[in-house]
């Protein structure tokens, strides 16, 4: 079997699976059909605010593991899905940002400040054609460096890095997450610590689950489910229900926009706007490969970046950026879009999520079996089939499609789905309550389970509360389990060297990098807020 | 240098008095090896070293937060308003968990013999509790943000409970819903 054979044999899995339906005596597969609809139903959910990507990716996957089962053979149904959802949700986000000044995901924040001006001065489809060109755009570059460089990074962690660099490298990425997410390294490590302290209840080696106090409902830890949706979701809707209850005493309303004049978007605007798609998604990129940085800070420096470089280049009668330019557009939408590509590097090549959506794509994948994200799902095996390795091109080829799908029917399915900002977010927001909640429910089948996530939950909303940001948590919670089993699995093989993380060159470097991570971002967020 | 605000003191103290308890009061005796462990002479990790790391984790930010850390925003911490806020919303989803876990057995003890457990897979038994606790659930939340009880939000409660069985169970034969994997 040599890499090409892989590579055939991941898409033929994509194309040969089980047939769907036919359109024109044409077989559609069963994973592509699931990537079709997970992509529709992801610009639908970016389109929603209070909806986002990682809402409809906890709601549909209990759904999808039901529907497919436990067997290899759902993991690119389900896998190709999720992606559909996570791409989706990337391009419909900026939809509710340039029709109603009201990002329909975090990320596509900076998108209101040039799409709504433009939406106001009549330019609307014109701002939403752009938004899509350029999420597209950077998407699409973004998946092509996944493709070429996970597999080289898995192959390199496999060949020279041991189990002592393992757990450097592991300690590594936790240090990063907890330090670059939000503004507070403190609350980063505390975010990050509850999450592992979370994660070692109920289990360990011992016979007694450590940490049960004795009681049968701790005694088999927490289920994932219950922590990552409790957290991420739950304490999300917990802190939206509170800001709308509030909210509701103001009662703002919105003004209808009309359209004015050419809405097309043409050849000589495209290459007029391709430098700031280009900078954006190498920016992009560049911070989505980094575990824990997400699209919101790329698609700050995509904004901050490509706004000086068109200071210098704008004539007078160009708005200025933050008052209506396409320019602001494309380089916010293609900065944010080449993140979710670029994230899966170090989920794929490390196992490592850096990102919600990334969270899901590995819970996914631990739900169903078959398939544990990491460098070892790059092993290139010649007589026999690495089926991991056959999954983890298939994968490509659903990014792929995903990609081919938003050049195609997305931008005219993402211009449809404005009226999504009418669902009223607070009747939304309880359905999405109770979809989490039965979705935990049908997975782990006790009560005690919903119990756990609520508690969870106002964790969560806690921590938004007091501007802790939940994703060190829950990226702790994921990785906790399997950073023991190395660092035990280390010490073990290295005789017990209690120093078995400064004794091997690399191992040192990891952890002097992690030290100088935390003493690094502690100073550079003290002078941001001096 | 400026001091923290007082956000970020009680924080931090709160966590490093959590994480102090965590490592002397609750991890040494719920754990049944210490955190480095000899037997036959092979030294390996006891199960209380990875919670003390964690515990040490917290402990670190906690320190950081009252000694160094970028200053919380003014608008970035809890309030009692806050605290009410969470009651209420507990109150209603203990209200609606009740409903589920309790309304099924309750009616079928009392209309039926043998009781809930051996119709818990018949219809209407097993969507009983699921259905009155989740209309109850969302109808109480969307009344609570409308600040008043409306015919349109119980309609949208039972709509929204009866899509979630279609979508849910009708489908499926081996899904589960609240409470049926209980009783």
């Amino acid at each position: 079997m040599g890499v090409f054979d892989y590579i055939r044999l991941g898409v033929l899995a994509v194309f040969q699976g089980p047939e769907m339906f036919s359109v024109l005596g044409v077989p559609v597969s069963v994973t592509l059909a699931m990537i079709l609809f997970g992509f529709l139903l992801g610009i639908a959910a970016g389109a929603t605010p209070g909806l986002a990507g990682p809402v409809a990716m906890a709601i549909s996957l209990p759904i999808l593991i039901s529907a497919f089962g436990f067997t290899p053979d759902a993991l690119l149904p389900v896998m190709g899905f999720l992606i559909g959802v996570m791409k989706g949700a990337t391009v419909g986000g900026a939809v509710p940002a340039i029709l109603f000044n009201t990002p329909g995901t975090p990320d596509a924040f900076m998108t209101t400040l040039d799409g709504y001006p433009m939406a106001r001065n009549g330019q609307a489809g014109k701002a939403l054609r752009i938004a899509h060109f350029s999420s597209a755009s950077g998407d699409t570059f973004s998946d092509v460096v996944l493709i070429l460089c996970a597999p080289f990074l898995a192959i390199l962690v496999e060949a020279y890095l041991d189990l002592p660099e393992k757990t450097a490298l592991l300690i590594l990425s936790l240090a990063f997450i907890s330090s670059v997410i939000g503004t507070s390294v403190g609350k980063g490590l505390i975010s990050m610590g509850l999450g592992l302290f979370a994660a070692y209840v109920g289990t360990g080696e011992d016979f007694y689950p450590r940490l049960s106090m004795g009681t049968q409902s701790l005694a088999e830890g927490f289920p994932v489910t219950t922590a990552v949706l409790g957290v991420l979701i739950l304490g999300e809707v917990f802190k939206n229900i509170e800001d709308l209850w509030r909210e509701q005493k103001s009662g703002a309303r919105m003004e209808p926009l009309q359209q004015r004049g050419d809405q097309r978007l043409h050849r000589h605007e495209i290459g007029r706007l391709a430098p700031y798609i280009g900078r954006s998604a190498l920016i992009g990129t560049a911070i989505g490969a980094l575990p824990g940085i997400g699209s919101t800070l790329a698609a700050t420096l995509g904004y901050t970046i490509n706004r000086n470089r068109y200071r210098r280049s704008r004539s007078e009668s160009d708005p200025e950026f933050g008052s209506g330019a396409p320019e602001g557009i494309a380089a916010t939408e293609a900065a944010n879009s080449s993140v979710s590509g670029a994230n899966l590097i170090p989920v794929l090549s490390l196992g490592i999520p850096g990102n919600a959506a990334a969270v899901f794509l590995i819970l996914a994948a631990e739900s169903i079996g078959g398939f544990n994200p990491g460098p070892s799902v790059f092993t290139f095996t010649t007589d026999t089939v690495n089926p991991e390795l056959v999954v983890a091109f298939g994968l490509f080829t659903a990014m792929m499609l995903a990609n081919l799908l938003n050049w195609t029917i997305g931008g005219a399915f993402m211009r449809s789905m404005g009226v999504m900002i009418r669902v009223p977010k607070h009747i939304l927001l309880p359905i999405v309550l109770l979809l989490t909640l039965t979705a935990i429910y049908v997975q782990e089948t006790r009560m005690e389970a919903m119990w756990f996530a609520v508690a969870f939950g106002v964790l969560g909303y806690g921590m938004r509360r007091l501007g802790m940001s939940p994703l060190p948590f829950v990226i702790a919670f994921l990785l906790g389990g399997k950073l023991e089993e190395t660092a035990r699995q280390a010490f073990a093989a290295t005789g017990g060297d209690p120093f078995f993380l400064v004794t091997s060159p690399v191992a040192s470097a990891f952890v002097a990098l992690s030290l100088a991570v935390i003493v690094f971002s502690l100073r550079s967020a003290r002078k941001a807020k001096a | 240098m400026r001091p923290q605000p007082k956000t970020d003191i009680v924080l931090g103290a709160g966590c490093i008095a959590a994480s102090l308890a965590a490592i002397f009061l609750w991890i040494p005796p719920d754990t049944s090896s210490g955190l480095i462990e000899t037997v036959r002479r092979q030294v390996s990790v006891g199960d209380a070293l990875a919670p003390t790391a964690a515990s040490a984790f917290v402990l670190a930010g906690g320190a950081l937060l009252i000694l160094r850390d970028s200053p919380t925003r003014a608008d970035q911490r809890i309030t009692l308003a806050n605290l009410k806020y969470l009651l209420a919303l507990l109150f209603m989803l203990a209200t609606g968990f009740a409903l589920m876990r309790w309304a099924g057995p309750i009616i079928a003890g009392i209309a039926l013999e043998d009781g809930y457990r051996p119709q818990r897979n018949t219809v209407p038994w097993k969507y009983i509790g699921f259905f009155l606790g989740g209309s109850a659930l969302v109808t109480s939340l969307i009344s609570f943000v409308e600040g008043r009880v409306t015919l349109r939000s119980a309609v949208i409660g039972i709509l929204s409970t009866l899509s979630m069985i279609a979508v849910y169970d009708l489908p499926f034969e081996d899904l589960l819903l609240p409470p049926n994997g209980d009783v």
